[in-house]
């Protein structure tokens, strides 16, 4: 086994995880492969760093599909790094079962020891951190925004065109974006995030007049965005939303369960504003008031304008 | 009529397990077993397909010897019938050991026209399962599904992803993975509790299934879990006017360095 590879239809995660990948191939002593989905996006990984960049040419460009093209591409790999969108873990979940190899969601940290991948990662949904060897070949998903993008490589490597087969099984009939608000929660610096504590979208403005008074955003839980849909999905925070790490989060109305708090405990400073004195919330959070949002939210957003 | 098979994971309570002080280990000692969370969506998907359009729903779980606890859980939510192999392999397995035990069992009790899964699993949350079951049965598989639709043989989902939703379909068998918006699971009341004891359950013993003892060995093995702990200051305001409550938080935000 000989190679580190490396994909993710997300260019700016691809070349993310070229950072990972050149500290294995210190340790590994062995040459970096990139599989790239455009031609932009294989000059850039070829002149970050990857000593080869196969240039796939799926006709659907459904990375879904190409499950068992990829793992062609990958079977000599020690090391497969998968960009953590839901579409590369999907993909990264089938090429590691053609591998017979094990695969870590989301790794959080990677290092080779005696010949195995030694990675860590969450689990009970955030209670605990759990660390595991792999024997090669290994496959790790990379969340996104875990790692810089490297410096301009001395030598840059070479892309070669490769033809791939698609899973046509599957017919995608049909594709809508989610319609950005353009706020990326994870860049923001103070963060008021409202949990279902709100009892309707309309009192949404209460949370979005003290993010705005903090120069914030607004993020949230899960089933505000997934199952309420008052706020994008891009929104939310936890093990299988965002995660953030600002200066200040605002939790108000949200218990702060495990699987929300593993995307925002990282944090700087955690307030909590609940009713509910026993809320978890209140034991991750530095400061907190008991009381009703909808009389603590307006006072607060008072306060800080004078 | 479509056959469905739901693979659901019998899990411990996250809730009920501790972080020891001393050593930051996992007490799972009183915690208490649970259907995965999500897995409930996938029972009740297929439920509810079947009760308006006919068809059967079988699940399957591998886990320890206690997954025999679940039985009357799972069926009480609109399986038709359960199998369960329970080995202690599954204690240490992988999302491979996993996905190969599950795939030899469908062997030998399918073909189903959709095998259905959740979108992961609360205790590892892996997301693997369901391409890693598809993979190795030769099947398509849609994950991240939140509309689920089966007509005639062709199985039409909407997927729901952070970038977009995406419509596809597929004819003929099919692996899918549910998204936790798709539905709201049943609390199975009293007639379906009693109902849930006179439907059959049949185990599967692993060895039936010619899964050599290598194929049991995970290739990820767990070296450590530790208990994340979370260091904070914990200052409650609790005043019986929230305005000195939120003159003192304010302070203190101040003296934090934030404004
Ligand atoms: C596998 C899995 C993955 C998950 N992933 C995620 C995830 O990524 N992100 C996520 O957020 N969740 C996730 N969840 C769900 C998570 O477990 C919680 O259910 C969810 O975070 C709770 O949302 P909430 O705090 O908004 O609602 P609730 O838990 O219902 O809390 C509402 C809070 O509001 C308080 N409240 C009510 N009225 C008022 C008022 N007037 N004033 C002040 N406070 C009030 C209540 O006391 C309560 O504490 C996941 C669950 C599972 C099983
Ligand atoms: N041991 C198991 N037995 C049956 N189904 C399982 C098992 N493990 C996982 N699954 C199914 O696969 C889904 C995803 O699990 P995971 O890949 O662990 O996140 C779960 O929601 C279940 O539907």
């Amino acid at each position: 086994m000989t190679g580190i590879f490396l994909f993710s239809e997300d260019p700016v995660l691809a070349k993310q995880l070229l950072t990972p990948a050149l500290a294995l191939k210190g340790a590994l002593d062995q040459p970096i492969t990139a599989l790239a989905l455009d031609g932009a996006t294989a000059a850039d990984l070829a002149a970050l760093g990857a000593d080869t960049v196969l240039l796939l040419q799926s006709a659907s460009g459904w990375v879904e599909g190409l499950g068992d093209a990829v793992t062609d591409l990958v079977r000599a790999a020690t090391v497969v790094l998968v960009g953590g969108t839901q579409r590369g873990k999907h993909l990264a979940a089938h090429v590691a079962a053609k591998l017979d190899a094990g695969l870590t969601t989301d790794a959080k940290s990677l290092a080779i020891e005696d010949g195995k991948l030694v990675t860590s990662r969450i689990l009970y949904a955030g209670l605990a951190v759990g660390v595991e060897e792999l024997a090669f070949p290994a496959v790790a998903t990379i969340p996104p925004r875990s790692y810089p993008t490297p410096e301009a490589a001395q030598t840059p490597g070479s892309v070669e065109t490769v033809a791939v087969t698609d899973d046509i099984r599957v017919t995608v009939t049909g594709t809508t974006p989610t319609e950005s608000s353009g706020v990326d929660i994870s860049l923001a610096n103070k963060l008021v995030s409202v949990g279902r504590g709100f009892r309707s979208k309309d009192d949404l403005p209460l949370a979005e007049g003290l993010a705005a008074k903090l120069k914030g955003e607004v993020s949230c839980t899960r089933g505000i965005a997934e199952d309420e849909y008052w706020l994008p999905i891009e929104r939310y925070i936890g093990i299988s939303g965002q995660t953030v790490k600002p200066d200040l989060y605002l939790a108000v109305g949200l218990s702060g369960q495990v699987q929300h708090m593993v995307g925002a405990r990282e944090s700087k400073i955690i307030v909590a504003i609940n009713s509910d004195e026993r809320a978890p919330i209140f034991e991750a959070a530095d400061y907190g008031i008991v009381g009703d949002l909808y009389a603590v939210l307006p006072l607060l957003t008072a306060a800080i304008t004078s | 009529m479509p056959k469905f098979l739901v693979l659901y994971k019998w899990t411990l309570d996250e809730q009920d397990i501790k972080i020891k002080s001393d050593d930051l280990s996992l007490d799972a000692s009183r915690a208490k077993g649970k259907i995965s969370d999500f897995d409930r969506n996938a029972i009740e998907e297929a439920a509810r397909i079947v009760e308006a359009k006919g068809g059967s729903v079988d699940v399957l779980t591998y886990g320890s010897a206690a997954v025999k606890q679940s039985l009357k859980d799972v069926l009480s939510r609109g399986a038709d019938k359960a199998y369960w192999i329970a080995d202690a392999s599954a204690e240490t397995a992988d999302a491979v050991v996993t996905a190969k035990v599950l795939a030899a069992a469908i062997r030998k009790i399918g073909p189903y026209d959709v095998i259905l899964t959740g979108e992961g699993s609360s205790d590892q949350f892996n997301q693997q399962t369901a391409p890693r079951v598809a993979a190795l049965l030769g099947l398509p598989c849609l994950s991240l599904v939140h509309k689920l639709d089966v007509e005639a043989g062709t199985v039409s989902v909407t997927r729901k992803l952070a970038v977009c939703t995406e419509q596809a379909t597929v004819s003929g068998p099919v692996v899918v993975s549910v998204l936790s918006d798709i539905n709201k699971p049943r609390i199975p009341g009293l007639k379906q509790v009693l109902g849930a004891a006179k439907k059959p359950n049949e185990e599967i013993a692993l060895g039936s299934l010619g899964v050599s003892p290598a194929d049991l060995q995970p290739k990820a093995v767990r070296r450590s879990a530790k208990g994340f702990v979370m260091t904070r200051k914990n200052v409650v305001f609790k005043d019986a006017n929230p305005a000195d409550s939120v003159a003192k938080l304010v302070s203190s935000l101040v003296s934090e360095g934030l404004f």
